[in-house]
């Protein structure tokens, strides 16, 4: 069964996630939780996804783009611990699925996609920087455009407007939050001590919503009072993905060392601070006095055999003279 | 608009009594209703008779123009127009009406769950069937749609709403799906319904909730509606306590 490993490509992580796309950290999380022998690849390059898009499990040359198709190829090769459910809690798994897609998927394409300031401030450069030159240029463009049909096209309709369409997107979507927090309530996972594809999923909804630097977002707002499913995200980071933790943990120390280097020492960003003034100040000095002597201010005579007429007080006379001029 | 409404009556509905005149609009249901508004109407027309409420249903050929948000089935009451089944709910609520008052929040939160999946599965599966499928699209779906009209706006009007739906259905991944696949998570859904119904009389109990509204208006609409070729009808005869389910919400709240 193991002879050939899945490979799986993701989008690349930052924030201390592992993946910044939903599905693909719903991915991820499902695999770690049931020990799938996957081989990840982090990346920012879709040119070889058939669809342009994140996640893509390859294995045994059959290719898996969607998530739920990703989810029943795991399921029916055994991998996974929905076997551990009882059918009604399948069920519950079923349907709350949809909830999300439902509810909260859209208010999350809205808040990355069409927010003006999210998506100026976060979502495009970081898809910009992470998509190499040519494909930069218009995959996040097309993402946005989809991401527009879709939340307009299910949640709006012809006689209403985008404000309403939006209010009502992040009305859909805190309810959800409320509904998963009562589901999730003091248990460890939603089904108990097991954690099944629909934590997966809910994980991967929440994580980027938690940690992504968003400027003061009603959604952000309002998942941090949902206490329950914080604890539920930041458990399954510290359990399955310490690594990408540490790399942000270092990666923020790293930053603070930097500062406070250049903080305490201002010399240390100009570091021949003296050199250079005494460098430029010559260069002044001697700029001014060629331009003096060019324009005839300065006159030099050199003469071996009189030394009686002096230069200094010729240039004194022709200086002022010139000064008299002016006035 | 409907949001606009949602608002003004947390406020100023809950004062005013049920209405006497209350009106239910919708399209004619022999010869012009199509599948999915089909679904909604008879969700909401069940949800209102479950909480014993009067009003009266009236058959428009323009329903669907007249609907404020643009989807049929919509009620008027008083001054006020409501469409949808979730804003009909939520205005019922507010007139001290509800039938999902005495569950707990985790009963609550699986009772919506539940909904989105019908919404989310059924809801988008007969759109797909209705209107994607070309037997049926042409043979049935468009027919209908446009029999109030004359001859070039009949062919004219079903063929715009044929490309909204397509449209829809595209942008949340629908469309791409073959027949069998949806009818797999109709599998699906069906079978996470029965589980969830098990051998209980209503979905959380004795009595009957909003899902059981909504349940019945779409498997109810599926089972009865004949279509060419009619690949639903099958899945969901498979499960029978739905069907009976089915049969007990009729012969308890549409004897009349």
């Amino acid at each position: 069964m193991a002879a050939e490993k899945m490979k799986l490509d993701v989008w690349k992580g930052d924030w201390g996630l592992p993946s910044v796309d939903p599905h693909c950290l719903a991915v991820l999380a499902y695999c770690k939780y049931s020990g799938v022998p996957v081989e990840v690849n982090k990346t920012g390059n879709p040119w070889s996804s058939p669809t342009g898009n994140f996640p893509v499990l390859r294995h045994r040359g059959e290719t898996y783009c969607k998530i739920t198709d990703i989810f029943n190829y795991l399921r029916k090769e055994h991998w996974g611990s929905d076997f551990e459910l009882s059918t009604k809690q399948s069920a519950d798994v079923v349907a709350f699925s949809a909830l999300l897609e439902e509810k909260l998927l859209p208010a999350l394409l809205h808040l990355w996609w069409m927010d003006d300031k999210t998506f100026i401030d976060v979502t495009r450069p970081w898809y910009s920087r992470a998509i190499p030159f040519p494909l930069s240029l218009f995959l996040p463009g097309r993402t946005q455009k989809k991401a527009e049909l879709r939340v307009n096209l299910t949640k709006g309709g012809e006689n209403i407007s985008e404000m309403e369409t939006e209010t009502k997107v992040y009305k859909e979507a805190k309810e959800c939050l409320n509904l998963l927090s009562y589901k999730l309530g003091e248990k460890q996972y939603m089904f108990g001590r097991l954690p099944s594809s629909l934590d997966a999923l809910v994980f991967g909804y929440l994580a980027p919503l938690l940690k992504a630097p968003l400027p003061n977002n009603q959604l952000h707002n309002h998942l941090l009072q949902c206490e329950n499913l914080c604890r539920m995200v930041n458990d399954v980071l510290v359990t399955f993905f310490p690594a990408d933790l540490r790399e942000m943990e270092e990666k923020q120390k790293k930053e603070e060392q930097q500062r406070a280097r250049t903080s305490s020492s201002e010399n240390s960003e100009f570091p021949n601070r003296r050199r250079n003034m005494v460098l430029a100040g010559f260069f002044a000095l001697s700029a001014m006095a060629v331009y003096a002597w060019t324009s005839g201010l300065i006159q030099i005579q050199i003469s071996d055999l009189d030394p009686a007429p002096s230069p200094a007080p010729s240039t004194t006379r022709k200086a002022q003279a010139v000064k008299g001029e002016e006035n | 608009m409907a949001l606009v409404v949602d608002a003004l009556q947390a406020t100023v509905g809950a004062s005013e009594p049920w209405p006497d005149d209350v009106l239910l609009y919708q399209q004619y249901k022999v010869e012009q209703i199509t599948l999915p508004d089909c679904a909604q109407c008879l969700a909401v027309e069940a949800f209102l008779r479950m909480c014993g409420l009067r009003f009266n249903v009236k058959c428009k050929t323009n329903a669907e123009e007249m609907s404020p948000s643009g989807k049929v089935p919509f009620i008027q009451a008083g001054q006020y127009l409501v469409s949808e089944f979730d804003p009909v709910v939520f205005f019922v609520g507010t007139k001290g009406f509800s039938l999902s008052r005495q569950m707990s929040d985790s009963e609550r939160s699986e009772m919506r769950a539940y909904m989105s999946m019908l919404e989310n599965i059924l809801g988008n599966a007969e759109l797909y069937m209705a209107w994607l499928n070309p037997e049926i699209a042409n043979e049935v779906t468009k027919p209908r749609y446009g029999c109030s009209y004359p001859w070039p706006l009949n062919w004219l009007l079903a063929w715009r709403k044929q490309r909204a739906v397509k449209a829809r259905l595209t942008a949340n991944d629908w469309a791409s799906k073959s027949v069998e696949e949806v009818s797999e998570e109709v599998h699906t859904c069906c079978l996470a319904l029965s589980e969830k119904l098990d051998k209980k009389k209503y979905f959380f109990g004795d009595n009957p909730t909003e899902l059981d509204a909504l349940v019945y208006g779409h498997l109810y609409t599926l089972l009865t509606t004949k279509l060419p070729g009619g690949p639903f009808t099958s899945v969901i005869r498979e499960f029978h306590n739905l069907g009976d389910f089915c049969k007990r919400v009729d012969s308890a709240y549409f004897s009349d």
